[in-house]
């Protein structure tokens, strides 16, 4: 796992450069294809949402870059480093993370701990120390908490720190997923519709956290979003899928006059 | 009027003119209640840590029991032998989560609790295909464990007589407790376990590996089982039919909740001296023999008003 890490390191490419690259990706569930020959790069510091009308595969193809799906085609790079398959902690150890579409929290766990449970990769003391709970274990638990409390005072949940998860309304659950993805430190961050089923408010906070998380951290974001709004404030680029293929690839005003994404997303007469 | 008197006098007119028999019971209770609590917190462990009802963890016992006599029988010594048995029961784990548990990741719990099944089933065949079917003598002795008893006077004529060995078992499992709780609560990998439960996709995703914690999961249920057979077994043997006896941990898990560390102690503490004390004082009214099944009415009625359990995590479902 550290060697994933430590290359991964090495290897770091420049701000604007091109962080991860999806080359002629193709996933099919026995004969349904879910994603048909999709490329597509995504640059450093940039956010660039993936957008498409439902059941276009946008979450499969978050699902292939963490390494939940397997494409039966392609390849993806990712800072440097080319692989098709890859297991989800790899890609984790790599420096990706992400949320999910349905909160998927650790719901018996306090937000606290849930945003701790992701530094788990900066966590190293060996099973024995944890055991016996003291010296090099106990130092790098409170360092791990201290990083973990800088990114609950930036997401301005700290009335809710010691609450259970499952007992926090959904707004807030998204919040707390947000963090735990935020403590991991990853060069590439994965939101899955992070704004569904909010209301404006609550988007409007989500949508400043996501800017502020990329302008402050320099943290590369990938977002699926459906408010077409939320995705021309926020994203440099745009890539759009329908059916598993690709429509559409450029900047919000650009993907906004393609005929294709129009029809897509309009309907088109026949 | 009679039968109102048995249920609601005697027994405790029994209870107050014959102290040193009520202590005497209770302790009993108390011992009995130690080897459930610890049968209870190998389930607890592996539910924790993957929502799985390990249904092998009575054969686990068994197995780690016959695994030690056996090697010392075949001029193993004895701390070797254990260790040995260390090494099976950690073997075990790493077989159990590549052949068992990973290709069923993300599986309902239904599928994973007959996967265990089978597991049972599995074990039961190869312990006795390797150690034969006969009930054996634990290594008491050998193993360095006390065997003998303390007389302590109760008043001025009574005496309350307590084995050593449940007075190390009672030891040995309060150790194995404060430890396994600081270890799930307090450092990461307990985390991990308890993210791997709530959440196999969630887990994953924040780079936990299901592999690994799986294996430490089932081989720290392995060490809790190779303890609870040794100490089982110094009771009265090691056999098979440990194995039903392991069933006892449901109304204990009932009790404490399937996620508590201090619930499956505490559970199985109500358990055992309720059995012990029910079967003594009121088991006569009913002809005796209510041991068997008091435990299980004990968790039925606790099913009725605290379904989490005593300690169990009460999650709030959102539809």
């Amino acid at each position: 796992m550290s060697a994933v890490q430590d290359q991964a390191h090495t290897s770091q490419p420049a701000p604007g450069e091109v962080l991860l690259e999806v080359d002629n990706i193709s996933l099919s569930f026995g004969g349904v294809k879910a994603i048909r020959d999709v490329s597509f790069d995504i640059r450093i510091g940039e956010v660039r949402a993936i957008i498409g009308p439902n059941g276009a595969g946008k979450t499969s193809m978050l699902n292939v870059i963490n390494g939940f799906y397997h494409p039966q085609e392609g390849t993806i790079t990712f800072a440097g480093k080319t692989r098709r398959n890859v297991r989800p902690y790899e890609a984790a150890a790599s420096g990706i993370a992400r949320t999910f579409q349905n909160v998927a929290l650790f719901k018996g766990m306090s937000t606290l701990d849930n945003i701790i449970s992701g530094r788990t990769l900066h966590m190293k003391t060996g099973f024995l120390w944890q055991l016996i709970h003291w010296g090099p274990a106990e130092r790098e638990e409170i360092a791990n908490r201290r990083k973990a409390e800088e990114i609950i005072d930036f997401l301005e949940i700290q009335h809710i720190r010691k609450t259970p998860v499952g007992r926090l309304p959904y707004g807030l659950q998204k919040r707390v997923e947000l963090g735990r993805a935020l403590a991991a430190e990853p060069k590439l961050l994965l939101l899955d519709e992070p704004m569904a089923g909010m209301n404006r408010e609550e988007k409007e906070d989500m949508s400043r956290f996501i800017l502020d998380v990329n302008s402050q951290f320099g943290t590369t974001i990938a977002l699926i979003e459906h408010d077409m709004g939320v995705v021309m404030d926020l994203s440099d680029r745009v890539v759009v899928l329908d059916y598993g293929r690709k429509i559409g690839d450029g900047t919000p005003s650009e993907v906004r006059g393609n005929q294709d994404v129009i029809d897509a997303y309009l309907g088109v007469s026949h | 009027m009679e039968l109102l008197t048995g249920i609601f006098v005697t027994p405790f007119v029994q209870m107050v003119t014959l102290p040193d028999f009520f202590l005497q019971v209770l302790w009993e209770g108390f011992v009995g209640g130690v080897l459930y609590a610890l049968i209870a917190l190998g389930f607890v462990l592996i539910f924790k840590a993957s929502g799985v009802f390990n249904f092998a963890q009575g054969i686990m016992v068994v197995f780690a029991g016959l695994t030690l006599v056996g090697l010392h029988e075949n001029g193993v010594p004895a701390y070797l032998a254990l260790i040995l048995t260390i090494g099976v029961m950690g073997l075990l784990a790493i077989l159990v989560e590549r052949f068992v548990m990973r290709p069923l990741v993300n599986q309902a719990d239904i599928i994973l609790l007959m996967a265990t099944i089978g597991l049972t089933i599995f074990l039961i065949g190869l312990g006795e295909f390797i150690f034969g079917g006969e009930p054996k003598q634990m290594i008491t002795e050998e193993l360095g464990l006390p065997t003998g008893s303390t007389a302590i006077e109760i008043g001025s004529d009574g005496l309350l007589i307590l084995q050593h060995i449940d007075i190390a078992a009672a030891v040995i499992a309060i150790t194995m407790v404060a430890i396994l709780g600081v270890f799930f609560n307090k450092t990461r990998i307990g985390r991990a376990l308890r993210a791997v439960a709530d959440d196999h996709q969630a887990a994953l995703s924040v780079g936990i590996s299901l592999n690994q914690i799986w294996a430490i999961v089932w081989f720290a249920a392995g060490i809790v089982a190779l303890a609870t057979g040794i100490m089982w077994g110094a009771r009265s043997d090691v056999s098979f039919a440990l194995e039903i006896i392991a069933l006892k941990a449901l109304p204990v898990l009932i009790l404490g909740g399937f996620t508590s560390i201090p619930g499956a102690i505490v559970g199985g503490l109500i358990i055992g001296i309720g059995e012990k004390i029910g079967e003594i004082y009121w088991g006569p009214l009913m002809g005796g023999g209510i041991e068997s099944w008091l435990a299980y009415m004990i968790a039925l009625i606790f099913l009725l008003f605290r379904p989490q359990g005593l300690f169990g995590e009460k999650i709030i479902e959102r539809v």
